[in-house]
């Protein structure tokens, strides 16, 4: 019988060989079978295991700090952790409107995107992106010389894909506006306005960081998407970890909130909510960018705001019980009238057609 | 192969190795004996865990824990009984010594962060490149002009003691002097509480 330390030497060594690549049918089934054999052998895997994959957060840190290869011992601690800071972040439920027990009426319909594997479904307006592109203007030897600037923007209804120099790629949404200044140590991103999506081509040795209102969202290789409201943010990460930065406020550093894949963060003046849901619950926030809008069991309110970012033509809620009502199903976003004809059809509401706006009443 | 027990017993066990390797190293006289006792409570927890999830994990851990000790001492494992404190007041000493504490993310990063640093110079630097940069085991070797092997060692090394640092515990309270023969690591431990 091997001692604990010995077995915790095969597990660890098991894991090593397992990460080191080359990892064949073979040599897994010969790992399954070494922990079939022992409970023993199975925690002590499952344990470092366990670990390692927690370690897999160390890239956050590295974002936005590694300059270039391993940062001196210590000092990244300082940069990241303001233990004054006051700890306000990471609570278990976002700022969704009052519940209430109103969720009778859900409609659920639509056949679910049949668009997503043909790629974008939606037909991209590109006359009403403005592109001014490529200023190369090189300082050579200086890091921090912007290398190329771009600005993009869409006009209400529009959706637009961006490439960037980088490899990386936007998704504009309706009516938004980014600035993309890339130089050799930075990819820098202002959200001025809207939302937009990043798959961000991996380059560990220049983060990518999204800035609107005072905050900085960073990301080495991964999907997100950032939408800002006034000063308000709300941050969806699909795949990977992005790091959330906030200026500091009254000289005081803020907390900075790491998020990884399945979390939605909501930051305004309050602070930072996050919520962890599943990748799943993030994908269906971020479906405008294959033209639809995706419910469940949301507040009608919330429902029609989001048509509203994609329509001149506004949603307007005409009481408040019309607006607690929860809906549910996939839409496309540029179909107001399909969405509050099935509305007037599958729940209690009234829908009042006025050439500038619809309102929806209950009945 | 049960994905959702292992995912349970990460979330709801390992996270208190810190508070359960407090409890052993308070109850137990052995050193020597704490990794292979940590081992075997979570043989236990994990077993008992594969026929019926424990509603109380935390409790069910300690509760474990206690057993155990009762059992190796009546097995006479031990020789000297005397300093050996009184189990039961296990019961209500768990919440006073480590009271219930769950990790922020921003906390469970800053751990992280501290654990990496703790590590020796060689390792730390594989760590890194394979974690944070993702270089091959390939690359990391060419950079660092060493063998695939030996970055298959220090991974293996980053990995045991990353584990160690993250669940085990705090670096400050080093209360435990281990015998340098009992671990080989020591010395690298050492270095970095400065």
């Amino acid at each position: 019988m091997a001692s604990s330390r010995q077995i915790e030497r095969d597990a660890a060594q098991w894991l090593a060989r397992r990460e080191g690549g080359d990892w064949s049918a073979l040599e897994q089934a010969e790992l399954d079978a070494w922990l079939a054999a022992s409970t023993a052998h199975r925690v002590a895997f499952l344990r470092l295991d366990a670990a390692w994959a927690q370690s897999d957060r160390l890239k956050a840190l590295g974002a936005g700090t590694a300059s270039d290869g391993v940062p001196a011992r210590g000092q990244w601690l300082h940069s990241n952790f303001d233990l004054q800071a006051p700890r306000a972040e990471s609570m278990p439920e976002p700022p969704t409107p009052a519940a209430t027990g109103h969720d009778a009426a859900a409609l659920v319909f639509a056949p679910r995107r049949s668009a997503a594997r043909g790629g974008r479904g939606l037909r991209y307006a590109g006359v009403a992106m403005l592109a001014l592109l490529g200023v190369a203007s090189f300082w050579g030897w200086q890091r921090q010389a912007v290398v190329e600037q771009a600005s993009y923007r869409t006009a209400m209804g529009d959706l637009s894909d961006v490439a960037l120099a980088d490899g990386s790629q936007a998704t504009l949404s309706s009516d938004s506006r980014i600035e993309v200044a890339l130089s050799r140590s930075e990819r820098h991103v202002e959200l001025q306005q809207g939302e937009a999506f990043f798959d961000v081509a991996k380059d560990a040795r220049r983060p990518f960081a999204v800035v609107a209102g005072g905050r900085r969202v960073i990301a080495v290789g991964t999907r997100f998407s950032v939408r800002r409201e006034g000063a308000d943010l709300r941050v969806v990460v699909t795949e990977g970890t992005v790091r959330l930065e906030s200026e500091p406020v009254g000289g005081r550093r803020q907390p900075t909130s790491v998020l990884p894949a399945g979390s939605t963060a909501f930051a305004s003046r309050s602070g930072v909510l996050v919520r962890i849901g599943s990748v799943e619950d993030a994908e269906r926030q971020v479906d405008w960018r294959r033209g639809y809008l995706v419910f469940r069991d949301t507040p009608l309110s919330a429902a029609a705001a989001e048509f509203n970012r994609y329509n001149a033509r506004k949603i307007v809620i005409g009481d408040a019980a019309a607006g607690e009502l929860r809906v549910g199903g996939n839409f496309r976003l540029s179909n107001t009238e399909v969405f509050v004809r099935l509305l007037e059809q599958v729940t209690p509401v009234r829908v009042e057609h006025r050439p500038d706006r619809i309102v929806l009443h209950s009945r | 192969m049960n994905a959702a027990l292992d995912a349970w017993f990460a979330r709801e066990i390992l996270v208190h190795e810190e508070a359960l390797v407090h409890v052993l190293r308070r109850y137990w006289p052995h050193r020597d004996d704490l990794h292979d006792l940590r081992q075997e409570v979570y043989v236990r927890v994990y077993e008992a865990a594969g026929k019926a999830l424990p509603t109380q994990p935390k409790s069910f851990l300690f509760a474990t824990a206690r057993h155990l000790m009762t059992d190796r001492l009546r097995r006479g494992k031990v020789v000297s009984i005397e300093p050996v404190g009184d189990f039961e007041a296990l019961n209500v000493l768990i919440d006073e010594v480590c009271p219930e504490r769950r990790l922020g993310a921003r906390q469970i990063l800053k751990r992280l962060a501290e654990a990496f640093d703790r590590l020796p110079d060689r390792c730390r630097e594989v760590v890194w490149l394979r974690r944070v940069d993702e270089l091959s085991q390939k690359e990391v070797a060419e950079r660092l002009g060493i063998s695939e092997k030996t970055v298959e060692k220090q991974m293996a090394k980053g990995v045991r003691l990353i584990a160690e640092y993250f669940y085990g515990g705090e670096p400050s309270r080093a209360d435990l002097p281990r015998k340098p023969q009992a671990d080989k690591e020591t010395e690298h431990g050492k270095q970095q509480t400065d």
